[in-house]
């Protein structure tokens, strides 16, 4: 009797063990597939911005400065190579996107051409895909840690120790703001 | 307190799931009452035996609801897209392609989880609806009303509320609730008129049954609207939503009673929806709108007056701006005329860059000596306001011009004034109200009306076909015929068969004008009658 009940004790322990790897296996694809969704979003933004500068550059010269800025910190986010420098480098360009967005609402000739309002419509969208790419990347992350830290499977992750912890996407304070008068009020709840 | 939306979600998760497990049982329970019914006792030969019993019962009553269930919602995506008479996007149409990209960012937020698409009723209501079947069609369906008078964040708000309806299963398990309970009585009354003496106790087990129902739809539309929030993180926007909506017309009589539940607000106004309280709880389907803003408004940390005033400010920065400067200008017989508008000036015939113009102070120049006037001028020379089109105008054999007017793409011709729009897009240009009408388009409204009533009746009268010349539609060289917008707002229009509709100059603007301010019917008639003692308007 008491063998049967050590043996039931075991096989409990086991299939709790093999439901909670699997759960960590699926997080961590989870993970790793929303930071894969905000690369796309981000290749869509270096792709739109080219033709962005291309139409505004006629109207603007007076803001070369400013759409350098632009131009350069694409070109930095294009090229950068590790993770740490990827975040930052997209930071600044947000930064620098945001500035040119607030320069041109002093130029209402730029407001009535068709070809601007559908590029600002696109690039709206994805500025707002990324937020929201970076928003499900997080809140997977978080969800993520916690499986991990929660007691017991904490000693379980320090046995096997195949997990690593994801770090969390985070914006410099003036780049969260996405440069509209709507969105601005967005509380981080 | 004020909860967070992951509290909401969770709980209201923790809530539905064990409604839903009553409800369940409830079924179960009649179903063992039914066969007590008909077969009598089942428990009669041991209680080993009355277990099977009844566990045939339950995998009968399971198929029984299941065959119900597919039969319902099969097809329902097809069936609510033909009944609505909704569409797909229109790529061509500005707002709709922010609609579509609103879509895009939805799936982002979500994960790419499930596929949606997104299909537009067209209709001045504003509601928004969500449905899924048995194919894996997944389908939210927003009305032309609200496409147009939201902004960016609010249809955000609203596509992310009817997502997460969606993606939690609501629309599943609500189409499964209804199989579960709404079927059966018609049926059962017929049946249990044999045997009268459990019937009351089954009545009130599927009454029950009901008012469960709408208790776990009321929970379903707080659980959304946190889920919504969670998606995209502004529950302003979705509080405004909800305040706007409250406001305006929601599709009574449009929207059908059985889609009701899958609504944002419910399209019937109905005094339970708004109170609280034991009796509201049991009957209506959605929880009163106030209760959902104060929740919404808590999470933002806001107030109702910030609402309205935020409302305020929308609603005064879309008015137009009065400060046009006018000139006036010196005509031919060396009188001068004013004051006009640049447009205005622009569209005179004898306007031209030599013409002296006066801003009304002392100093007059030549039109080409003020920049404003100069810009204007270029454009009369040169329209190229938009591409030229491959299509010419029927009237002046002048290429059109593609623009767009309310967002839609429309082909003018600037030579003669007149327009080409596709006949399936002008409900939507007559929707959108971002333009307002001069005096003088209104006056020409209404002259045009009363003149071709007259002409109209006069016409019918004699029963003479006056045969008009026929334009060649620019799109495919067919002969276009000419009618009337329709008998009550009596616009001529040309008409072809593959949809293109040819309006002459300002017409297009006098059917809007008219359609907005209600120009036709009995009223009018009668108010017309009223300033116009000497001929009375015909009537029809």
């Amino acid at each position: 009797m008491v063998g049967l009940i050590v043996l039931a004790g075991i096989v409990l322990i086991v299939v709790w063990g093999i439901v909670t790897f699997n759960r960590l296996v699926s997080l961590r694809n989870e993970v790793q597939n929303s930071w894969k969704q905000i690369d796309v979003q981000l290749k869509r933004r270096h792709d739109l911005i080219p033709n962005l500068v291309s139409v505004v550059k006629g109207t603007m010269e007076f803001e070369q400065d400013t759409l350098e800025k632009v131009i350069n910190a694409r070109a930095k986010a294009v090229s950068a190579g590790s993770m740490q420098d990827k975040v930052n480098a997209e930071n600044m360009l947000t930064q620098a996107l945001g500035k040119l967005f607030a320069v041109m609402e002093n130029y209402p000739q730029l407001k009535s051409n068709q070809n601007i309002m559908q590029l600002q419509e696109e690039l709206t969208s994805t500025e707002n895909r990324i937020g929201f790419a970076r928003q499900l990347y997080n809140d997977l992350v978080a969800q993520y840690r916690i499986k991990q830290e929660v007691f017991p499977n904490n000693i379980f992750v320090a046995f096997f120790g195949v997990f690593n912890k994801e770090v969390y996407f985070e914006a410099e304070e003036e780049a969260r703001k996405v440069p509209q008068a709507d969105t601005s009020i967005r509380p981080k709840s | 307190m004020p909860f967070t939306f992951i509290d909401i979600e969770r709980q209201k998760s923790w809530k539905i799931g064990l409604f839903f497990v009553i409800l369940l049982l409830m079924y179960f329970f009649s179903a063992l009452v039914i066969a007590r019914m008909v077969f009598g006792n089942i428990f009669a030969k041991g209680v080993i035996q009355g277990a099977f019993n009844a566990i045939y019962i339950f995998i009968f009553a399971a198929m029984f609801a299941f065959v119900h269930f597919f039969l319902l919602s099969y097809d329902v995506t097809e069936t609510i897209k033909e009944k609505l008479g909704a569409t797909d996007l229109d790529p061509e149409d500005d707002l709709h392609k922010r609609l579509k990209n609103i879509m895009a960012e939805i799936h982002v937020a979500t994960g790419n989880k499930r596929k949606m698409t997104c299909a537009v009723i067209p209709s001045p209501a504003m509601n928004a609806l969500a449905a899924n079947d048995f194919k894996g069609n997944a389908l939210i369906a927003i009305t032309e009303g609200l496409v147009s008078r939201l902004s960016r964040d609010q249809t955000e708000a609203v596509i992310a509320h009817e997502a997460y309806h969606i993606l939690s299963g609501d629309c599943r398990e609500s189409t499964l609730a209804v199989s579960l309970f709404g079927f059966s009585m018609p049926f059962m009354e017929k049946i249990m008129i044999y045997w009268g003496r459990l019937y009351l106790l089954s009545f009130i087990l599927f009454k029950l049954g009901y008012l469960l129902n709408m208790l776990i739809s009321r929970e379903r539309e707080y659980r959304a609207d946190a889920g919504a929030v969670r998606m995209t993180r502004n529950p302003l926007a979705l509080a405004e939503v909800l305040y706007l909506l409250s406001k305006n017309w929601r599709g009574t009589g449009l929207i059908s009673s059985d889609l009701e539940g899958l609504c944002i607000v419910n399209p019937r106004l109905d005094e339970l929806d708004e109170s609280e309280g034991f009796f509201a709880d049991l009957f209506s389907s959605h929880p009163p709108i106030e209760k959902r803003t104060e929740i919404l408004l808590n999470m933002a940390h806001a107030g109702v007056a910030e609402l309205e005033a935020r409302r305020k400010q929308t609603a005064t920065k879309s008015l137009p701006e009065e400060t046009e400067k006018k000139y006036y200008a010196l005509d031919a017989l060396y009188a001068w005329q004013g004051p006009y508008a640049v447009a205005e000036l622009a569209a005179l015939p004898w306007f031209s860059p030599l013409t002296w113009v006066s801003d009304g102070s002392e100093t007059t120049t030549k039109a080409s000596q003020i920049p404003a006037l100069r810009e204007t001028l270029k454009t009369r020379i040169a329209p190229l306001e938009g591409k030229i089109s491959e299509y010419p105008c029927p009237v002046c054999r002048q290429p059109l011009i593609q623009q767009h007017y309310e967002q839609i793409r429309i082909y003018p011709c600037n030579f003669c004034g007149g327009t080409l729009v596709d006949w399936d897009k002008l409900p939507r240009i007559i929707i959108r109200r971002e333009n307002t009408w001069s005096e003088k388009i209104k006056a020409q409204a209404c002259a045009t009306l009363k003149e071709n009533q007259r002409a109209y009746i006069m016409r019918r009268s004699k029963n003479n076909k006056t045969k008009a010349v026929s334009l060649q539609c620019p799109k495919c060289k067919r002969s276009m015929q000419r009618t009337f917008y329709s008998y009550v707002y009596l616009v001529a229009i040309d008409r072809c068969a593959c949809g293109a509709t040819w309006f002459d100059k300002d017409e297009l603007s006098m059917l809007q004008c008219m359609i907005e301010n209600k120009m036709a019917g009995e009223d009018f008639a009668e108010e017309e009658r009223r300033n116009d003692r000497r001929a009375p308007a015909p009537r029809q």
